[in-house]
């Protein structure tokens, strides 16, 4: 994912890109995986799209099988040597029939899920490269391999072969692998066979797995009735054989496969996760962990079971733990256990780390620093993804662009080389044809097909009138369904397509490149959304969902039939870039677009740079934060192609990507003024919350974390004077006022606590807490927290201390659930973890003023939580650092870089695409009555000399307001002309009337 | 008697509403099915003449989604959409079929909770208001109550 992503960005923004991987196919471990979280939607929709992307794009070398062997020289001149290894096929001649799986099957490798040998012998059904992979050793019959391939396509002569390339910059991205817990001879994974991983259950759940997606007890064949799930295996553990990281993605994970697990096969299944800490500290994740509970009815345990036996009666599998109140000794029964695992770094790696001379940390990940979290310690070598630290989905997204960015940066300035042009078939003129439809219905695994009868759907609209195609294609955006689909249109002569498929919001371009590398216009194309506004929102009446697909279907049919054949039209790109706020985030982001050669115009409301970092003075692990952002401070403000602009406003904005104008104030003489600019970059930032809790604001001894931090670096001698001091976690965050996790505020007590008992190793700390999130390598810390005698006690919301001033400390009542006591002590210091709340002032103004959407709790909403996690919604816009949601200085960061590579994709065309959506004025018609004049909100539409109105398609926004106004409907908004919403409406309604 | 599914139209904006309606499948919302979504670049394009089209033809409620207020991609493309809205309204009543089968509504591209929560009130009150009267060729107001 991160080594996709990071191509894809790099050879958008017009560099060459070598795409190297040890597999046969690209995608990595999220391939394996049946669904993701938070939307909880099938992977392979959302990443195959973009494998076959790269697999598309020429500036994409893909070398499959290789290994990255030696690296000399240095940062923009280096010589890789890597080596590949042989695959026994021409990828150029093999078209994936099978015929050689068919034959030889023990010959062809298949590697994740349980049984190896699943139904398809490409790692995944929509595979990049789309070609097998032989082992060669394991064939006893090479001629009659040769002999059946009828593409000509064995190699039985292919060897390895080693190449040394030119590159400018190098980015990792390996991944990692997962623990394999056979060495935890209690939990018996290997000997039981219903305890499984939480990779093998993806690959039970998945469409493609062993059992083709039947949830089915690996012993007997039979539906499970209780499944529990262990976490933390292998993880947060001091035994051998175990690290003492959190693997960070755990949690999320295990939530979703329970709720996937309630969702698919109802309330008949239980679902149980044993936890240590539920660390759902991302965006949004919050409110995932409360679904789960409250709307999936996912039981979740605080314990670390101990045992997993089987009753040999009965084949059940028990389960001993502990409650954590640590009195009770339980047993339960259940079906299944799946042992959450994590990540580690092989062997692999670390020889590959040590051939290229970078260096690790001690859990042999790759060391990298807050304030340049994607750079290894070799200067030119970048990392991204798991190998940097245990992380989800989003978080290697934003570092795989962050990494983009900063491999960009090494390489020379880019020369303006018009991108390599695909051959594409000339577009066939179907002016005057009667339609020919082609529908194709996708089944998206179960997304689509568990709910809609999709071959019904098929059929039914085969009885169109001028539907000379409908059929079912499953994956209908994986590479195979769209060669196949490509295929049908030229072979049936189609000038008309329909697909009942997902939003066209995500998939429209994909399906319209399909039309157009068929040789059609890509216009000539109607999506019905069977997924999001049917499947999805009707699974609890799969009739009435079938029904409302056939309408949606034929509403499209109908539709189609009125399609013309329509061109882009394009404008020249304005290359600056405005960053709106100049924090941590803001200041990465324009230092990097700034040394890619860009102009950046930096806003700032208050007077001075650096955000909310400048109070804080050290990091969990020690590192300096002043001095780093002194420095980011100091480079901004004397870059020569920064401008920065403080105490200034955004008051005004018009325009769209490529071609943006926004009107700033400037105190103290609030002049106005006007910048163009190409992108809009929000990095806003939250607020330290100061919620009127616990006295704080109205005793001395309550203060924030934040402040503790500041009072510690100022006046150290203070902490020496204290005796007991107390923590209170999630003050202000996890509440129904601001639901979700501040991500940054476990880390900041762990770090008080720890420098508390530094410089006063009498002092008794006490840290209140609802669950530990120090996820990662913070880990270590919350454990030498422990080690250092800090104590942690739990406490639950029904349950919250209770502070009263005494003194000059305050007396604090809590519930220790161990001994099952209520304390009382008198605290010299009571400090508060508040985190983030959302600068709602701001972002709220910024909203209306930008036209962006903000989730409920103020921040910014992005495009896509997984895979667009820091591009905006409305193009040309993108968002970084706490305006996104609460996060660290090192994620800042790195969403600053990671912006600055998603807007460097932009950056580098020199013109933009407006799309075809524009209003088009009949001048026979038009009486120049001048409603559309006064009615467009741009004022583009124009009475020109002939007497009609003009509408310059450059300048049209394609809102069709004008087409809705004009009383004489001389105006049209193509690809929304009135016939095809009429038709539309007849496509639904002609069977009523 | 057989019951009473109404059908429902919505002309949702693409910035907003459908994207709302999206977000409501990917948060697996349910909502009855009798909504059937239009996609328009903004509710500023939905004609007077889409939504009487609709109600001729027999669906038996509009509803016209866009951005909130103040929201709107396209500037005032919803307030515009809203006044179109009140006068189609104001037609519908002068010509006895009340103006309650046809509303605006508006919501942000987040708001998957909004959109489920509107489309289901909605369908319930044109249950109770009952089948489009131009069905059954029946005289304005003499429909029933069916559900």
């Amino acid at each position: 994912m991160a080594g996709i992503r990071s191509a894809l960005d790099l050879a958008e923004a017009g560099r060459d890109v070598v795409l190297m991987d040890k597999a046969y196919s690209i995608g990595g471990l999220m391939t394996s995986l049946d669904r993701t979280f938070p939307t909880n939607n099938c992977d392979l929709c959302t990443l195959s799209p973009h494998l076959s992307e790269s697999g598309r794009d020429l500036r994409i070398e893909l070398m499959p099988l290789s290994r990255l062997d030696d690296v000399q020289g240095e940062a923009g001149e280096f010589k890789a040597t890597v080596t590949s290894e042989p695959r026994y096929i021409d990828l150029a001649k093999c078209t994936a029939c099978g015929e050689c799986y068919r034959a030889f099957p023990e010959a062809v490798r298949f590697t994740p899920g349980l049984d190896h040998r699943a139904p398809t012998c490409m790692r995944y059904p929509q595979a990049t490269p789309y070609a097998f992979s032989i082992d060669m050793e394991r064939c006893d019959n090479i001629d009659e391999l040769v002999r059946i391939c009828p593409a000509s396509a064995i190699l039985p002569e292919d060897t390895r072969k080693t190449r040394t390339l030119d590159v400018g910059s190098i980015i990792l991205a390996p991944g990692a692998d997962l623990f394999n817990p056979r060495v935890l001879d209690t939990y018996q994974y290997g000997v039981l066979p219903d305890v499984v991983t939480s990779l093998d259950y993806e690959r039970i759940l998945s469409a493609s797995g062993p059992t083709k997606g039947e949830l089915l007890r690996p012993s007997n064949g039979k539906s499970p009735k209780k499944i529990a799930w262990i976490q933390c295996v292998g993880s947060r553990g001091v035994q051998k054989g175990l690290v003492s990281y959190c693997s960070s993605a755990c949690c999320m994970y295990a939530l979703k496969e329970a709720m996937v697990t309630r969702e698919r096969f109802g309330g008949e299944v239980e679902t149980t996760i044993f936890y240590m800490d539920m660390r759902t500290a991302g965006k949004d994740y919050e409110t995932y962990l409360e679904r789960a509970r409250n709307e999936y009815g996912v039981r979740l345990v605080r314990s670390r079971p101990h045992t997993v036996e089987m009753e040999p009666s009965t084949g059940e599998l028990v389960l001993s733990y502990f409650t954590y109140d640590g009195k009770v000794a339980l047993t339960e029964r259940f079906d299944m256990v799946v042992l959450t695992v994590g990540f580690r770094i092989g062997a692999e790696l670390t020889e590959m780390a040590s051939r290229l001379g970078i260096e690790l940390n001690q859990h042999n990940f790759a060391q990298t620093g807050t304030f340049n979290p994607v750079a290894t310690s070799r200067p030119g070598i970048y990392v991204s993804g798991l190998f940097e630290s245990p992380k989800d989905i989003p978080a290697t997204v934003v570092q795989a662009s962050a990494a983009a960015c900063c491999a960009a940066a090494d390489l020379s300035p880019l020369r303006v080389v018009s991108r390599k042009e695909e051959e594409l078939l000339p577009e066939r003129d179907v002016e005057g044809e009667e339609p020919r439809i082609g529908v194709f219905v996708c089944d998206c695994g179960f997304n689509i097909g568990s709910v809609v009868n999709v071959a019904e759907i098929a059929q039914s609209m085969s009885r169109l009138p001028q539907v000379e195609v409908s059929e079912v294609v499953g994956h209908g955006c994986s590479r195979e369904s769209i060669e196949h689909i490509q295929k049908t249109i030229r072979d049936r002569k189609l000038n008309r397509v329909v697909m009942g498929a997902c939003s066209p919001r995500t998939h429209e371009t994909l399906f319209q490149d399909m039309l157009r590398k068929a040789g059609i216009n890509k216009y000539l194309l109607e999506i019905a959304n069977l997924r999001d506004q049917d499947a999805w929102v009707h699974s609890d009446r799969p009739r009435d969902a079938s029904a409302k697909a056939d309408e949606l279907m034929r509403m499209a049919v109908a539709t189609v039939r009125h399609a013309r054949p329509l061109t882009d039209y394009h404008l020249a790109m304005n290359k600056d870039v405005l960053v709106v706020g100049g924090g941590v985030a803001g200041m990465s982001a324009s230092l990097s677009l700034a040394d890619m050669g860009y102009r950046v115009f930096l806003v700032e409301r208050s007077g001075k740079l650096g955000g909310v970092a400048r109070n804080v003075h050290r990091t969990l692990r020690g590192e300096d934060v002043q001095a780093g952002i002194d420095a980011l401070i100091d480079r901004t403000e004397h870059h020569d192609r920064i401008q920065v602009l403080k105490n200034a406003m955004i008051v005004d904005h018009s325009g769209m990507a490529g071609m943006f104008k926004t009107g700033i104030q400037v105190a103290p003489q609030m002049f106005y003024r006007e910048i163009k600019h190409g992108i809009t970059i929000l990095a806003t930032g939250a607020l330290p919350n100061r919620p009127k809790e616990y006295l704080l604001g109205r005793h001395k001894a309550v203060v924030t974390q934040l402040d503790l931090d500041g009072l510690l670096a100022r006046d150290p001698e203070a902490a020496r004077g204290w005796n007991d001091v107390v923590m209170i976690q999630c003050v202000g965050s996890r509440v129904p006022e601001n639901p979700n996790c501040s991500r940054v505020c476990c880390q900041a007590a762990v770090k008080n606590a720890l420098r508390i008992r530094e410089l006063n190793p009498d002092a008794c700390i006490y840290v209140l807490y609802r669950d530990m999130r120090t996820a990662g390598f913070d880990e270590d810390y919350f454990r030498k927290a422990r080690e250092q005698g800090i104590i942690f006690t739990p406490y639950d919301l029904d349950a919250k201390p209770e502070v009263e001033p005494s003194g000059d400390a305050v007396s604090v009542t809590f519930t220790d659930p161990i001994l099952r006591r209520r304390f009382r002590l008198d605290a010299d210091c009571l400090a508060l973890s508040t985190g983030f709340i959302a600068d709602e002032e701001s972002t709220e103004d910024l909203g209306a003023i930008f036209k962006l959407p903000r989730t409920p709790d103020g921040y910014f909403l992005e495009e896509h939580v997984k895979l667009r996690p820091v591009d905006l919604p409305i193009p040309g816009f993108f968002v970084a650092g706490t305006a996104h949601a609460p996060k660290t200085i090192r994620e800042s960061i790195a969403q600053g870089q990671a912006v600055a590579g998603r807007a460097q994709t932009l950056l580098a065309r020199d013109v933009i695409n407006l799309g075809a959506a524009v209003a088009q004025v009949d001048g026979t018609k038009c009486a120049a009555c001048l409603i559309c004049v006064r009615a467009c909100p741009f004022g583009v539409p124009f009475i020109n000399e002939k007497g009609y109105s003009e509408i310059d398609p450059s300048k049209c926004h394609g809102c069709g307001v004008c087409a809705s106004e004009c009383p004489a409907k001389a105006i049209q908004l193509m690809q929304f002309e009135d016939d095809q919403i009429m038709a539309k409406l007849e496509g639904l309604l002609e069977r009523i009337s | 008697m057989e019951t009473f599914e109404p059908v429902i139209v919505a002309f949702c904006c693409h910035y907003c509403a459908y994207t709302a309606a999206d977000m409501a499948g990917s948060m697996r919302l349910h909502y009855p099915p009798n909504v059937k979504i239009i996609r328009v670049p903004c509710s500023g394009k939905v004609d007077a003449i889409h939504i009487m089209k609709a109600l001729e033809k027999g669906a038996d409620g509009v509803i016209v989604a866009g951005c909130l207020e103040g929201d709107c991609h396209f500037k005032n493309g919803n307030i515009r959409a809203a006044h179109r809205v009140d006068s189609v309204r104001k037609i519908l009543g002068d010509i006895g079929m009340g103006g309650d089968r046809v509303e605006m509504f508006t919501m942000s591209a987040g708001m998957g909770e909004r959109f489920a929560l509107v489309a289901t009130e909605f369908t319930e009150k044109i249950c109770k208001l009952g089948a489009n009267p131009v069905k059954s060729g029946t005289d304005m107001g003499m429909h029933q109550a069916a559900c």
